[in-house]
């Protein structure tokens, strides 16, 4: 049995971290736990952050971007109404990550520092162009989200740095994100394939435009490549597809029980063309349900 | 259907659903005894390997280990079908999960602690993973103790007729090879058992399994405890689905632990033991061709079947009883070739699983029925009524068909799914509709010398009814089906009837809960007992009442005058008078119902089950062609119950039943990577959750079957069986491709698409 710490305020969470080497943070627990269980790590005591969860916790619009505290739960993320309408993406991932009870529990800090290559979080917070706030004994930098991933289980965080906020995109009028996600079961699954999507649409054309990856590569992955693509165009199907086929041919899919490699970077070429179509809908004001269906495959009235 | 009821028929919430949903239920794990023990078991790592050397001495010199046993400290027999399997292996092990050794311990962390100090030195020995592959000539055989030669551990073979004539008359001929997954039972309740010596050398076992009496000759055989000295009492059984009719070995080691500390024992399961060790839903794969005449009528039907049954026979092995009826019994098909091979491989070993077999083989027979429908431009529905079976028929294996609604659940589907306006008009949306039927026991299952159960009433001087039944409650409602009969039956309200039926020192002798047996055979016994308890009270009744006990009746707990209702007198009252006048004597009832079935003979012919019941099913699907995802929209239903005798009940079954098979159809499978079980949790394993479920629609047919208790037929496993075969169906329906296996993951729909998997490239020799 390991030892637990409770820190009651960030700058003991990292003096704490420093002073035990052996020492893993716990927020919701929905990963270490389950880590800690089944033998995938070890941790000689447990610092847990819960609390820090008043200070730590919040989604604010602050200067024009999001700053979601890391201990937010994915339930907070969830049920934020003004979150899904700015940024639909993130409330899309946060609403099929596990199942409710989990929801509870996991926190965004946690989905992300967890560097797990399928996270729920990262592909749609990479389209909104997010950062991290990351505080150790020296004071604080922010650095891009992209920048966090190193690889499965690995992050460029160094110790005792702990993740404290997420900074990203307050997206309005002319903007639109989606996050969609392949698994075989329709709930409570993992995804096999995750897929996020934002443009900003200006007279008319796409201005901007991200496509990030969930599952199919070492780390969450941004694709600006396939992106570029649709830059400069209104939507076009053709151009869309072909976002698709760069994307499947950037990401370097495993094979596992989840799915083929081969099989992956199909599901990628078919469900990046859907996100850009939804994104656009979205941003055009055409398609204005706060969820899309989790496959994006919309019925015949668009809907 | 004019008869009245005052009880039968009636929707009653399950007797004891409210300790359940309230989480007042005891169940085993729950059970505290004095001074109990922590059992542990010590697993195979290997596939296939022979054992050179245990070495238990660290484990002993642990403090808190109070026992240390393998298969040299202690006396056990070998036990199962061709007694194949032993509880502590002595030289081989042949899968992982094998048992080889276990404490017992104070606590569970020093159990836990000594099994990892136990060393067993192993030679790793190759190993086969695949049926087909386990049947090649250069395959190891894993049971070169059986004087076998092959992988090969039964045969059933089964001719009727001229299959090779009727090829040759057949207008069209279709075939395919169908393949099924290795699946978990999964209850939510994991194994447990605990075992207890007295002073007498007597020993009581605590276990929720449900083939009780047939447990406890298997501990009797196995350990040498003479017969008379085992007592098991059933907790409340939180979930079986088969997984709790074979005795699994650490039920043997549970007791070897109790007798060798002389301390009681508990073992319980991990989830991870679970899903690793317990017993499996086996893959079994039919190559199968069928033929019919140009008017649809099916002519032959020339099977062979390959059951993956893993490491040990186990009930399992006789799972291709059921797939062989249904290949040869569900439709009228004059002309029959089955060939069965039951092969061992080195994997968890397959149990009687809710459906045992038939899920498997309806999954090619119905895929088969569609695809000769299109092959002659026939309605796939109209093509199955064609060859439906009817009361009064005999199969080519010699089931008789009594009570029969096929042609009517067939309607009623058809109906209810728009079948007519939508099927294959759907395409452009990729969405399909796919039929599916099923025939399965109805009546108990001839498999054993016996397939009777005992039921015992009383009435004491409260004028409280206890019904003893000789079977068990496992979630299906019996308990509350049985009270509802003896209620029926007494006239009296179902509150009044208390069911006991968990102690083989009080009830009567049953075979136990399998088979959809349940209410037929132990409704049947409690009806009996319940009528002869009523004749005790009218002949008691009738000089009270100053009439002939002929001309009595009772309802609502009060005996009455047929023609003259206001002469009536309470049953309690009528109790008492017999219990406490002089020369009194007791409302003491006891009945043994053995079904009219017979056994199978050696050619596989005989009527084994004493009704038969029915079903169809519609599916809705929608298939995502580029990710390959399926959506299920809706599941239409309608099944031949006989008679619901608790309405409520009933669809309960054939709904959880029906959820279990979108499991099966869509996305459970225990993935096994060179024969170790991967991902043995529910996150990785697939079961569905609520929104993989659909609205399930449900309609009961009720044919009153003349030999069920008030007609009612076995429901249990029905709503699982036509499932797969259904939402396979729907998938051919919508985009043009047949499945050839389930479940239907996305990927496995591309390949389909991509005609990339019609057959496999490895047919082994399965033609005997």
């Amino acid at each position: 049995m390991a030892d637990v710490l409770t820190p009651t305020s960030v700058a003991d969470a990292i003096s704490m971290l420093g002073a035990h080497p052996g020492a893993h943070l716990v927020a919701g627990g929905t990963d270490v736990m389950l880590d800690l269980r089944t033998g995938r790590s070890h941790a000689d005591s447990l610092i847990d952050l819960s609390r820090l969860s008043s200070q730590l916790s919040g989604i604010r619009a602050e200067g024009g971007r999001w700053r979601i505290g890391a201990m937010t739960t994915i339930r907070a993320l969830e049920d934020d109404r003004e979150l899904a309408r700015q940024a639909p993406a993130i409330g899309e991932a946060a609403t099929v990550l596990g199942s409710p009870q989990i929801r509870t529990m996991a926190t965004i800090g946690g989905n992300l520092a967890h560097g797990t290559p399928s996270a729920e979080m990262p592909p749609p917070l990479l389209v909104h162009d997010a950062s991290v706030e990351l505080v150790g004994a020296d004071g604080t930098r922010t650095i891009p989200l992209a920048d966090l991933f190193v690889g499965p289980g690995r992050t460029s965080m160094r110790r005792p740095e702990i993740l404290t906020a997420v900074v990203c995109d307050a997206t309005d009028g002319g903007c639109g994100s989606v996050y969609l996600r392949q698994t075989v079961r329709w709930a409570m699954d993992l995804a096999g394939v995750g897929v996020a999507a934002s443009v900003r649409v200006v007279d008319g054309r796409i201005e901007t435009a991200r496509i990030a990856l969930g599952a199919v590569h070492p780390v969450p992955l941004l694709v600006p490549l396939a992106s570029a693509v649709v830059v400069g165009h209104s939507y076009d199907p053709g151009l869309a597809r072909e976002a698709g086929r760069l994307a499947a041919e950037a990401c370097t899919p495993i094979t596992d029980a989840r799915g083929s490699s081969d099989y992956r970077r199909r599901v990628v070429a078919a469900l990046v063309p859907r996100a850009l179509r939804i994104a656009w809908l979205r941003a055009t004001g055409q398609f204005t349900a706060d969820r899309a269906p989790i496959n994006g495959v919309l019925n015949e009235e668009g809907r | 259907m004019t008869a009245s009821f005052e009880v039968v028929g009636t929707r009653l919430p399950k007797l004891d659903a409210p300790e359940k949903v309230s989480g007042l239920v005891q169940y085993g794990d729950d059970l505290q005894i004095a001074g109990l023990l922590v059992g542990a078991i010590k697993r195979s790592p290997h596939s296939h390997a022979r054992i050179l050397n245990i070495d238990t001495s660290a484990a002993e010199a642990l403090p808190g280990v109070k026992a240390v046993l393998h298969a040299g400290n202690v006396q056990q027999r070998p036990y199962g079908f061709y007694g194949d399997n032993i509880p502590l292996k002595p030289d081989i092990v042949r899968f992982v999960g094998d048992e080889v050794a276990a404490v017992a311990a104070v606590d569970e962390e020093t159990a836990a602690r000594a099994i990892a100090l136990i060393d067993v030195e192993y030679e790793v020995l190759p190993a086969v993973f695949d049926a087909y592959a386990a049947l090649e000539e250069d395959a190891p055989v894993i049971h070169p103790e059986r004087n076998l030669t092959s992988n090969v551990s039964m045969r059933w073979d089964f001719d009727h007729g001229d299959v090779a004539g009727a090829e040759r008359q057949a207008a069209v001929v279709v075939e395919g090879l169908y393949q099924s997954p290795l699946a978990a039972p999964a209850p939510i309740e994991t194994h447990v058992t605990i075992a207890s010596y007295d002073a007498h050398d007597h020993v009581t076992i605590w276990a929720p399994i449900h083939m009780v009496f047939l447990y406890r000759k298997e501990i009797s055989q196995c350990l040498g405890i003479p017969w008379e000295k085992i007592t098991v009492i059933q907790p409340p059984v939180g979930g079986s689905f088969g997984a709790k009719i074979d005795i699994d070995p650490h039920d043997f080691i549970t007791v070897m632990l109790a007798e060798a500390t002389r301390r009681p024992v508990k073992m319980s399961f991990s989830r991870e033991d679970e899903f690793i060790s317990t017993r499996t839903r086996q893959p079994i794969h039919f190559r199968m061709r069928s033929g019919a005449d140009s008017h649809g009528n099916l002519l032959f039907r020339d099977v062979d079947i390959v059951s993956d049954n893993g490491a040990y026979n186990g009930w399992g092995s006789h799972a291709m009883l059921v797939a062989m009826q249904t290949c040869s019994s569900h439709y009228r098909v004059p002309n029959v070739r089955i060939r069965c091979a039951v092969a061992y491989t080195n994997k968890p070993w397959g149990g009687s699983v809710r459906g045992f077999g038939n899920p498997q083989a309806t999954f090619a027979v119905e895929q088969q029925m569609e695809q000769l429908a299109d092959a002659l431009g026939r309605d796939p529905i109209d093509l199955r009524k064609q060859n439906a079976y009817h009361e009064g028929d005999v199969t080519p294996q010699g089931l008789r068909i009594t009570s029969c609604g096929l042609d009517e659940c067939l309607d009623r589907v058809r109906k209810q799914s728009g079948w007519d306006e939508r099927r294959g008009r759907m395409k452009h949306l990729r969405r399909g509709l796919g039929a599916a039927a099923f025939t399965h026991v109805g009546g108990g299952a001839r498999v054993y010398g016996s397939d009777g159960c005992g039921a015992m009433i009383k009435l004491d001087d409260s004028g409280r009814v206890t019904l003893i039944s000789g079977s068990s409650e496992l979630g299906q409602g019996s308990e509350t089906a049985l009270a509802m009969i003896v209620a029926e039956e007494l006239g009296i309200p179902v509150e009044s009837v208390a069911v006991v039926n968990s102690n083989t020192d009080i009830k009567p002798w049953d075979v136990g809960v399998h088979a959809s047996r349940t209410t037929f055979i132990a409704g049947n016994a409690a009806r009996m007992a319940a009528a002869e308890a009523k004749a005790m009270l009218f002949a008691t009744a009738a000089p009270l009442l100053g009439a002939e006990p002929a001309d009595l009746a009772s309802a609502q707990g009060e005996i009455y005058v047929r023609d003259e209702p206001n002469r009536r007198i309470g049953v309690a009252r009528v109790a008492r008078r017999r219990l406490l006048s002089e020369g009194g004597s007791a409302v003491l009832a006891n009945a043994f119902y053995d079904p009219p079935s017979e056994p199978m003979d050696e050619t596989h012919r005989g009527n084994y089950s004493a009704a038969y019941g029915f079903g169809a099913h519609v599916a809705e699907v929608e298939v995502d062609v580029e990710t390959g995802m399926i959506r299920l929209l809706n599941l239409w239903t309608a099944h031949d119950v006989g008679r619901a005798i608790n309405p409520m009940a009933v669809e309960g079954q054939i709904e959880g039943g029906a959820a279990m098979g979108i499991g099966l159809a869509l996305s459970e499978e225990l993935t096994v990577n060179h024969g170790r079980v991967l991902g043995a949790n529910f996150h990785d394993y697939g079961m569905p959750t609520a929104v993989d479920v659909p609205r399930i629609h449900v309609e009961l047919v009720e044919t009153i079957d003349g030999e069920g208790p008030f007609g009612a037929k076995g429901v249990g496993e029905g709503g699982l069986i036509p499932v797969p075969a259904a939402v396979a169906n729907a998938v051919a329906d919508a985009i043009g491709v047949r499945p050839s296996q389930y479940p239907m993951r996305p990927w496995k729909v591309l390949e389909w698409l991509d005609g990339a998997s019609e057959l496999p490239t490895v047919m082994g020799p399965t033609r005997g």
